[in-house]
């Protein structure tokens, strides 16, 4: 993969939270690629240190967190090469990067729109704060993005609160806003999350169509596996603040290699699948932000486990194949006996 | 039931007769007054259940979908009383074959169902205060209803904890100290307390994790056997619903639009709302992307205060013609026990989802 087509580069990113109570490593060790104009899927359930990701590469990580470790390095069109984590998280040059160069979906549009303006001003604000433009001109751009996202009558629109739209449309909305400055690079945290199927699928569309016509490059995070098949080019898994595979979209999907991958493929009902019997789940729960279990950190849960490898040493990352990488003793250097032996025990 | 979860099967004559029906819901209303003014004129009403009638047969699962907004947790709440219906009848067959309406009984006279009728709530996080143990949650109905106090509650309350999959161990701990699939097991522990005989499920599984919900799911179809349990199940998410339950009604703006088995409705829907709904669903599948003939609906949901003329669903379908934006489609019978609010079911072919 040369450089040119890679747009974001985490490198073993650690963003811990301080609290009275001790240290919370929500991020601990992060490290993937997002290609120019693809699509990549973060995946993984509640507090596996997605969303403090996304907050990461913007620098909005809230107290008491914050970067200890790694490089958040941003790729621009022109060659230059950025590292976010180097910039002040209040100075000029990453404020003209939020928003312009990289923008952020939230999850609840409801939460993270000001119910005290109108959403024109909101993104004639956005719109403003980097472009030198006057209000007039501002205002016809909101109004033409307003339409692009689907919203009818957009000029009338403009001038409604927040409370007034429907939770389809305050997303659509949210999107104009994201996109008024043209970013490169679009990080969706949940957006269809809180939303009805219908609506997601048609706001999914939306997201689908505005990337062709832009050529953004989108980071998306979710935790529905439906979602990421719909829309992923690459998927990231993460668990308990590690990623622990990477690949593309149909490896993650007909290939899983991580038993935690392979454990949530197996756990969703299908639609479709009449009378499947019970559903496989995953054991136990996800452990306790302060006793983060050694060595790797699904050995508790796994169905693989074996002992004395898997709850003592951190397993590497390994290359499979071009673009398939697995954090798993499994396919490490581990003792090939032990390999093969557990290899048969998950086959029966 | 029986035949889903292999490792739970009951014998046969253990089994309660499943044609007869627990719940009759008859024509069944649940209008909000909006109200304007200092002398709060009433304006208007927000319909949110609009003449629903439904029956939910004894030891079944009936799962009510619909969009956000369509009033199928209002149903939910009026079946257990939460609100008080504005009018029709909530008909409970009690085991000796009585029968009492639930819509119109007032103070004490309710206290007796309210054992038979217990709910789950959909938000772990707010279901369950914070002041209290789980001993106190769990062993609040058993005390309210005089069954057991002392150290019977306490053993009553653990027997719960660890019928639902908790250690009984954490009975003097605090919600707090529980993660959110735990938290809806101690949920689950207060509904099945009193020994119910339908339990009003409202998203239960929603705010929950995958792996999770995985585990919640499992549980749920093995208190049903052991306990005998009617589930009523609403939900959003067609994929827990295709896998849970028997039937299934869905719901479109306050009033029910079909009606049938589970496969039925999901290989060969009869109205086009549920269509829609279905080809919504994402596939968890990078193979299927583009696959298939998509429906997107256009529009929001129709507003409860002031729904459209004709079929409520009329601005939104695709296959609408004249007749439908002038005429109320009646929920009518269509054959193999099931219903349809559509004036086309003849006629339309609409597609379902197929086997992967």
């Amino acid at each position: 993969m040369s450089n040119s087509e890679v747009i974001l580069e985490v490198k073993d990113l650690r963003t811990q939270f301080f609290t009275d109570e001790g240290v919370v490593k929500a991020v601990d060790g992060a490290d993937f690629r997002v290609r120019r104009g693809k699509t990549v899927c973060l995946v993984g359930e509640s507090g596996c240190g997605k969303s403090v990701t996304a907050r990461s590469i913007l620098q909005i990580v809230d107290k008491p967190g914050r970067i200890v470790e790694g490089e958040i390095l941003l790729h621009r069109a022109s060659g230059e090469l950025v590292d976010l984590t180097k910039l002040s998280t209040t100075g000029k040059a990453m404020r003209a990067i939020r928003g312009k160069e990289i923008a952020l979906i939230f999850q609840e549009p409801m939460t993270s729109l000001s119910p005290v303006h109108k959403i024109g001003n909101q993104i004639i604000e956005a719109i403003r704060l980097h472009f030198d433009i006057d209000k007039k001109e501002a205002r016809a751009r909101a109004v033409d993005l307003l339409n692009r996202v689907g919203i009818p009558n957009a000029d009338r629109r403009i001038d409604t609160y927040v409370f007034q739209l429907s939770g389809g449309m305050r997303q659509r909305a949210m999107i104009a806003m994201a996109l008024s400055c043209r970013p490169n690079l679009l990080i969706a945290d949940e957006p269809t999350t809180a939303l009805d199927v219908t609506t997601e699928a048609t706001i999914l569309d939306l997201i689908k169509d505005l990337q062709k016509d832009l050529n953004m490059t989108i980071m998306f995070i979710t935790h529905d596996l439906g979602v990421v098949a719909e829309i992923a080019d690459d998927v990231v898994v993460m668990y308990l603040g590690k990623v622990v595979e990477r690949g593309d979209v149909d490896t993650i999907f007909h290939d899983p290699k991580h038993p935690y991958t392979r454990a949530l493929q197996k756990s969703i009902p299908k639609l479709g699948q009449a009378d499947r019997g019970r559903l496989e789940t995953i054991r136990g729960m996800v452990p306790h932000p302060f006793a983060r279990p050694h060595g790797c950190n699904f050995h508790p849960r796994c169905e693989s486990f074996m002992p004395g490898v898997c709850d003592r040493i951190d397993p590497p990352f390994v290359t499979l194949s071009e673009g398939a990488d697995v954090s798993c003793h499994l396919y490490g250097e581990a003792d090939s006996d032990q390999k093969e032996s557990l290899g048969s025990q998950e086959e029966a | 039931m029986a035949s889903r979860g292999t490792s739970h099967q009951i014998p046969e004559a253990s089994m309660p007769t499943k044609a007869g029906p627990l719940l009759e819901l008859k024509n069944l209303k649940m209008y909000f007054p909006i109200t304007r003014g200092l002398f709060r004129r009433v304006v208007g009403h927000v319909k949110a259940v609009d003449d629903v009638s439904l029956t939910i047969r004894g030891n079944e699962t009936l799962a009510l979908v619909g969009e956000s907004g369509c009033g199928k947790t209002t149903l939910g709440r009026c079946i257990v009383r939460i609100y008080d219906p504005t009018a029709g009848a909530i008909n409970f067959v009690e085991e000796n074959g009585d029968v009492t309406d639930l819509a119109t009984l007032k103070g004490q006279s309710m206290k007796p169902y309210r054992q038979a009728v217990r709910m789950i709530f959909q938000d772990p996080y707010s279901s369950l205060n914070p002041r209290m143990t789980v001993l106190q949650i769990v062993g609040e109905p058993l005390k309210r209803h005089k069954i057991a106090h002392g150290t019977e509650l306490e053993d009553r309350v653990a027997d719960l904890l660890h019928k639902v999959g908790l250690r009984p161990e954490y009975i003097h701990r605090y919600p707090h100290a529980f993660s959110g699939g735990e938290r809806q097991r101690i949920g689950i522990a207060r509904a099945l307390a009193l020994y119910p005989r339908i339990v009003i499920a409202d998203e239960a599984v929603s705010a929950l994790d995958v792996s999770v919900q995985a585990q919640i799911l499992n549980l749920l179809q093995d208190l049903q056997a052991e306990f005998h349990l009617t589930y009523l199940f609403v939900a959003h998410d067609l994929s827990v619903v295709e896998y849970l339950s028997d039937r299934v009604a869905v719901m479109y703006v306050g009033k029910l639009v079909e009606l049938g088995t589970t496969a039925q409705i999901f290989a060969e829907p009869k109205h086009p709302y549920t269509e829609a709904l279905l080809s919504a669903v994402p596939k968890p599948d990078p193979r299927l992307r583009d696959t298939g003939a998509r429906i997107r609906l256009t529009g929001d949901v129709a507003d409860n205060a002031h729904p459209p003329n004709g079929c409520y669903f009329h601005p939104r379908c695709r296959y609408c013609q004249d007749r439908c934006k002038d005429e109320e489609p009646a929920f009518h019978d269509i054959g193999q026990g099931r219903r349809s609010a559509c004036h086309f079911v003849e006629e339309l072919q609409l597609n379902g989802v197929k086997g992967v």
